[in-house]
């Protein structure tokens, strides 16, 4: 549902303004001349916030707020002046009717959305109601570190991604670069001279066109007290140098909730293949274990009965490996579904040594378990 | 106070077109270039209380169209006829004059805003009574100049 804001002012200009300075976030902006209009929409539409004027003709500022206070269905909307009045006197006048805010015309539009963005949520447009982005969808991650190196190795860690990174090396060329252009995530270090990563932090927080943006602390394994304070103020997640790289993507894909499921999960010659990369880990393993359900159930819908289980690119099976198969097998008898599992003779001899695994039959290729499937060429189960 | 007022005047003008425009306003000595036969236009807000008093803001009409479409982000062939302008000028003059009010009303002296008003002409005189004080300040602004006459009287 998009924030409604009502804007309350004579001015045809400064409601256009206010339509503008939001104009970019996930908000419907109502307009009303005067007091009495201002009223009469408020009740209509019920916006989420008013923000409203004090000179008007026909019902002024202080008495529409009266009628707005006093109306037991309209008294609960958070009421923001925004006025060319700024004396003492109004102020205080003003205060004592309860008004949330108080801005003074002139005014930058920066201003007015942080003021609002501080009493309603205000959400960039299309975040809420966009198609969830792939993982190999363009995306900008900004990198602050005073380290220019550290910047290069992220940028070379992720460079088969089609991810943009961007380094800077300071939070004010940070908070510079987002200003002009909201990255997607950003990592930021906490060695930065003066706790700067923690006002950065604040910052990125406080603003409401970066205040969903995952930002991730990045510092040394070892340094433990700044990873706790990190935790406690809020950051996204902590990436520990030496970086894992494959961690990083998968945490990244989380944080933005990134489709990857392209990755792992296939329909093909009338089966869901489901193949697990060379480097499969912990991370992949919960990205799987995450779509799962879901992918398989969408295989039913899509009215296929078989799923072939690739474990071809692995060298060896773990007991990472072996839950996650086990997990596979469950959810296809669960629904009734065919399976076959394609791997190689090394990791069917590791799965051979255990107890619950000792039984696994592999294929050679997805080719052949399909065949094997589809009673072609018999492979046991 | 009255003494003060170019300084307020100064103020609140530079304060308006720094913060809605982001255009630096210089101020000037005299008034002698400001009516060149072009047509200008004249927002004003007057203001009532213990000091009575209105503000005129001049500035030629194609200066207030780059004004209107600064303040709107808009081209200047966007902009829809003089009511746009007229509005936008009347806002901006407002600006101007609620700062100039807030602080006479924080010195003691009370009062209240009028509703913005726009006059269209190529040259205007303004006849005041011989108790009021008048004061006209001129700005450079870019390649622009802006004309602000302030008369005020105690009531």
């Amino acid at each position: 549902m998009p924030i409604k804001i009502l804007t309350v002012d004579d001015s045809k200009t400064i409601r256009l303004i206010v339509g503008k300075a939001f104009r970019s976030f996930d908000c419907e902006v109502f307009e009303a001349s005067n007091g009495v209009e201002g009223l009469a929409v408020a009740a209509k539409e019920r916006p989420n916030i008013i923000i409203l004027d004090l000179t008007m003709p026909v019902m002024d500022g202080f008495e529409t707020l009266t009628k707005l206070k006093s109306d037991p269905d309209l008294k609960s909307i958070p009421v923001v002046m925004l006025t060319a009045e700024s004396g003492r006197e109004n102020v205080l006048r003003i205060a004592k009717q309860g008004v949330r805010d108080y801005l003074v015309k002139p005014f930058k539009e920066e201003l007015i959305i942080e003021r609002v963005g501080r009493i309603v949520d205000l959400k960039p447009k299309g975040v809420t109601n966009a198609k969830a982005k792939r993982f190999d969808d363009p995306l900008t991650v900004l990198v602050v570190d005073d380290k220019p190196a550290i910047s290069d190795q992220i940028i070379h860690g992720l460079a088969d991604t089609p991810w943009s990174v961007q380094g800077r090396s300071t939070a004010g060329e940070g908070l510079d670069y987002c200003n002009k252009s909201v990255p997607d995530v950003v990592i930021v270090s906490l060695n930065l001279p003066d706790n700067a990563a923690f006002t950065f932090f604040q910052m990125l927080r406080a603003q409401p066109k970066t205040k969903s943006v995952p930002v991730f602390a990045m510092c040394v394994k070892t340094a433990s007290d700044e990873q706790a304070r990190a935790q406690q103020s809020g950051f996204t997640g902590i990436i520990t140098k030496p970086i894992d790289f494959d961690e990083v993507k998968s945490r990244i894909a989380r944080s933005l909730n990134l489709d990857t499921s392209y990755k792992y999960f296939e329909h093909r010659d009338g089966v869901l293949w489901i193949k697990l990369p060379a480097n499969f880990g912990t991370a992949v393993a919960n990205e799987v274990t995450g779509q799962l359900r879901p992918k398989i159930a969408e295989a039913v819908d899509a009215g296929l009965g078989k799923v072939v289980f690739d474990l071809a690119l692995l060298k060896t099976a773990d007991v990472t490996l072996i839950k996650l198969g086990l997990e596979v097998l469950q959810f296809c008898h669960e629904m009734s579904l065919r399976s076959r599992m394609v791997g190689s003779g090394t990791v069917a001899q590791e799965c051979r040594k255990f107890e619950e695994t000792k039984d696994w039959a592999f294929a050679p290729t997805f080719e052949e378990a399909v065949a094997a499937l589809n009673g072609k060429e018999a492979v046991p189960a | 106070m009255i003494d003060q007022l170019d300084e307020l005047v100064t103020q609140a003008v530079a304060r308006a077109f720094d913060t809605m425009l982001n255009v630096k306003v210089a101020a000037e000595t005299s008034d002698a270039t400001l009516w060149n036969g072009e047509p200008h236009v004249a927002g004003s807000v007057g203001f009532i209380g213990k000091l009575t008093g209105v503000v005129y803001i001049y500035s030629s009409a194609t200066f207030a169209r780059e004004i209107t479409g600064q303040l709107l982000g808009l081209k200047i062939e966007e902009i829809e006829g003089e009511e746009m302008v007229n509005d936008a000028i009347g806002e901006l003059t407002n600006m101007v004059v609620g700062q100039i009010k807030s602080q006479l009303s924080d010195r003691g002296m009370p009062c209240v805003l009028t509703i913005p008003s726009i006059v269209r002409g190529s040259q205007f005189v303004v006849e005041s009574m011989s108790s009021t004080t008048r004061r006209f300040n001129t700005f450079k602004c870019g390649n622009h100049r802006l004309g602000v006459e302030t008369l005020i009287k105690p009531s």
